[in-house]
């Protein structure tokens, strides 16, 4: 365990660890475009220099490893010197496009530029050009102007998602970012060649022109595309949720997410929501649906009642309604709708899984736990014969991933009584009529709960904003069907501390927070 | 915002300044009193006032020599704008040399106070506030300016072009 001292504080390391390892545990701010921890040194942005005691010339942090004793310093005007002058090699060719560039905003050279920035250019020659919005594949455009060409995508392509259809081609000045002939960026994981890029080279097409980062909040949660539980952050505004990047957790997925996980914002915007509940051809708000359809359940008794659940919920909500369904109706038939049981083992080796579910374990968890082995069979037979009169559902929230959705639909329907409980928009439950309620539910950035993944993880999601706020919960679901009313938490009302007793006290009231935000940039 | 204090001791003798102003208005008065004919009156809407070049009124949006848009849909105009008047949606366009364009701008002009921020945020001379400040309409919808009416309202005569040009820039490496 060597002890350096960074900066004048003492650090002390694993073994092998390199300086620019030793400042993030230190908490020292270094420059740095080409290194990133989850890819291999390269070394070629030249910018993460620093001065070591007893060595005349500055050094690389990314690639020289921390010794016993060793006195680092990136703070001194010699490596403020040094990284001005490295800045200005590679603003050399670089174009000041950015308000067209999608990264401004959170632009690594924009940044630095800030800090260390050569206002005045010393470059007598024009800038070379190179292409502009070159089509790398399904998913991602490329810039190669804007390129500093620190390579971390094609170490990507090389080292992560092992498909090497990226390269560095030509040579000096002229190098540019490409594909190999015939072989477009086109794998499962291309969009976190946009997340590494450090500046605004690489642009995800889906996210492309949408919207400026600055307009974007952002708030931590977990994919819910399958049952690996990538850790994310979700970017939104007012207008709905734009993007989804990885955040890093060792222990789950490091420090990628794959494409399809990315489209997860799809389905809990607006345009893609159910916005009211329907109960028997009535529009109505959700929880009025909800109510209604309580008094079918009530007047159906024991083992006509049964509850048809897919693993897209939290933890906490299946306890809610299985207890419900348990303890208030008598019923176990509590069911699980399987999407593709063949391919839930699959499993491409880096993060995506075949079990497109996030929450299977849990489901099988709380179910274990009341006892319940109803299989679908049960539920089938049960349809074909009417002893299953009311059946509540509680739909998938991403359908895309239930392929067989409308057979499903089609076999439940068969009920008397059908309540279902989805988020998104569906034409073909919309089109059902008879005796069916159609509950609008909340999805998982909407709500706080717990998902385990596939190997038995638990983890934590909390509330990031509210896209339909009339929508409920499966919990708030549960309590209305059993007849029972929704307690409101009260908010602790927003008032002055220092009021006169005898003023009149205003309505309580939340300020728009999209308001707040604007001064902070 | 730095504010400017004179707390010497003349700045405490306000009387005469105000006696100086006074005496301007009584002169002005006494003069329109016994010679009518020269009074300085203006038939309006007859006759109007100049103002000086420097005043900002409503905005215009520049256009570039072919008469396409010069805005990048950047929107620091839209953030920097105070009244939060300003909406942009950008959109790709065909032609990689543009690549980015707005396919829709839209000044809700009563809500603006004409600050002049969004024309100092422009980083490409894009929005500038122009001369004009008539501008009645009939009811609300007339008063949030499109596009269309921005940059090429019939007395912009087909737009009003930039001088810093896109191409021009490109050539010098820029």
């Amino acid at each position: 365990m060597p002890k350096c001292t960074i900066n004048g504080k003492e650090v002390e390391v694993k073994e092998g660890t390199s300086i620019i390892e030793a400042m993030q545990v230190s908490g020292d701010r270094i420059a740095h475009y080409c290194w990133h921890p989850g890819l291999s040194v390269a070394g070629v942005c030249r910018l993460c220099v620093v001065e070591i005691e007893g060595n005349p010339r500055v050094q690389i942090a990314c690639n020289t490893m921390v010794t016993e004793g060793m006195k680092i310093n990136n703070t001194s005007e010699k490596v403020k010197d040094t990284v001005k002058w490295g800045l200005d090699f590679h603003l050399i060719n670089h174009p000041l496009d950015c308000p067209i560039c999608d990264q401004a905003g959170e632009c690594g050279l924009q940044d630095q530029y800030m800090e260390y920035g050569k206002y005045d250019p010393e470059m007598a020659e024009a800038k070379v050009k190179k292409h502009k919005v070159v089509d790398l594949g399904p998913t991602v455009v490329l810039d190669s102007e804007r390129c500093i060409l620190c390579s971390r995508c094609v170490r990507f392509t090389e080292e992560v998602s092992k498909t090497n259809e990226l390269g560095l081609f030509n040579r000096g000045d002229r190098t540019e970012i490409g594909t190999h002939d015939g072989m477009p960026l086109d794998n499962k994981y291309s969009l976190n060649t946009v997340d590494i890029c450090p500046v605004g080279a690489l642009t995800s097409k889906d996210f492309r022109f949408r919207q400026r980062v600055w307009y974007l909040k952002d708030g931590d949660s977990v994919c819910n595309g399958c049952s690996t539980g990538c850790n994310i952050k979700v970017y939104y505004n007012k207008e709905g949720l734009f993007r989804i990047k990885p955040v890093y957790n060792e222990q789950v997925n490091g420090h990628w997410m794959c494409d399809s996980g990315r489209n997860a914002y799809k389905f809990v915007n607006r345009e893609a929501r159910l916005l009211k509940g329907i109960a028997r051809g009535t529009e109505m708000a959700p929880g009025a649906a909800a109510k209604s359809a309580s008094e079918v359940l009530k007047s159906t008794s024991g083992d006509a009642v049964a509850l048809v659940l897919t693993a897209q919920y939290t933890v906490e909500e299946y306890e809610a309604i299985i207890k419900t369904f348990v303890e208030e109706f008598k019923t176990k038939k509590v069911f699980f709708w399987i999407n593709n049981k063949e391919t839930f083992d699959s499993f491409d080796g880096l993060l995506s899984r075949g079990d497109k579910n996030p929450n299977t374990k849990g489901l099988l968890k709380v179910m274990e736990k009341y006892g319940i082995s109803a299989t679908w069979t049960d539920l089938s037979a049960g349809l074909a014969n009417g002893s299953i009169k009311t059946v509540v559902v509680a739909g998938p929230e991403n359908q895309a991933v239930f392929p067989e959705y409308n057979e499903k639909l089609k076999e439940l329907s068969k009920a008397q009584n059908l309540i279902w409980m989805q988020a998104g928009k569906n034409e073909a439950l919309t089109a059902l009529t008879g005796n069916v309620w159609i509950i609008p539910m909340k999805t998982f950035v909407e709500k706080d709960g717990t998902f385990i993944n596939h190997s038995g993880l638990e983890q934590k999601i909390k509330k990031v904003t509210n896209v339909v706020s009339e929508a409920l919960t499966v919990t708030e679901a549960a309590l209305l069907l059993s007849g029972k009313n929704l307690a409101m938490p009260m908010m602790a009302p927003f008032m002055p501390t220092n009021q006169r007793p005898d003023q009149v006290e205003l309505e309580a009231r939340k300020k728009n927070e999209f308001v707040f935000r604007r001064g902070s940039l | 915002m730095s504010v400017m204090q004179n707390n010497s001791e003349k700045s405490k003798w306000y009387l005469p300044g105000v006696l100086g102003g006074l005496s301007v208005t009584m002169k002005h008065m006494v003069g329109n009193l016994l010679n009518r004919k020269k009074m300085m009156t203006l038939n309006y809407p007859e006759q109007m006032n100049d103002y000086s070049p420097r005043f900002k009124g409503n905005h215009v949006l520049t256009v570039k020599k072919d008469g396409s848009l010069r805005c990048t849909a950047c929107m620091l105009c839209a953030t920097n704008c105070p009244a939060e008047c300003i909406k942009i949606v950008a959109a790709e366009h065909n032609d990689p040399a543009v690549e980015k364009f707005p396919i829709a701008y839209e000044i809700d002009i009563l809500r603006c106070v004409f600050c002049g921020f969004c024309e100092e945020a422009c980083p490409v001379d894009a929005i500038r506030l122009g001369p004009e400040w008539q501008t009645p309409a009939l009811n609300g919808g007339q008063f949030i300016y499109d596009i269309n009416h921005l940059a090429y309202r019939p007395n912009l005569k087909g737009g009003i072009q930039t001088h810093v040009d896109d191409e021009e820039r490109h050539k010098q490496g820029i």
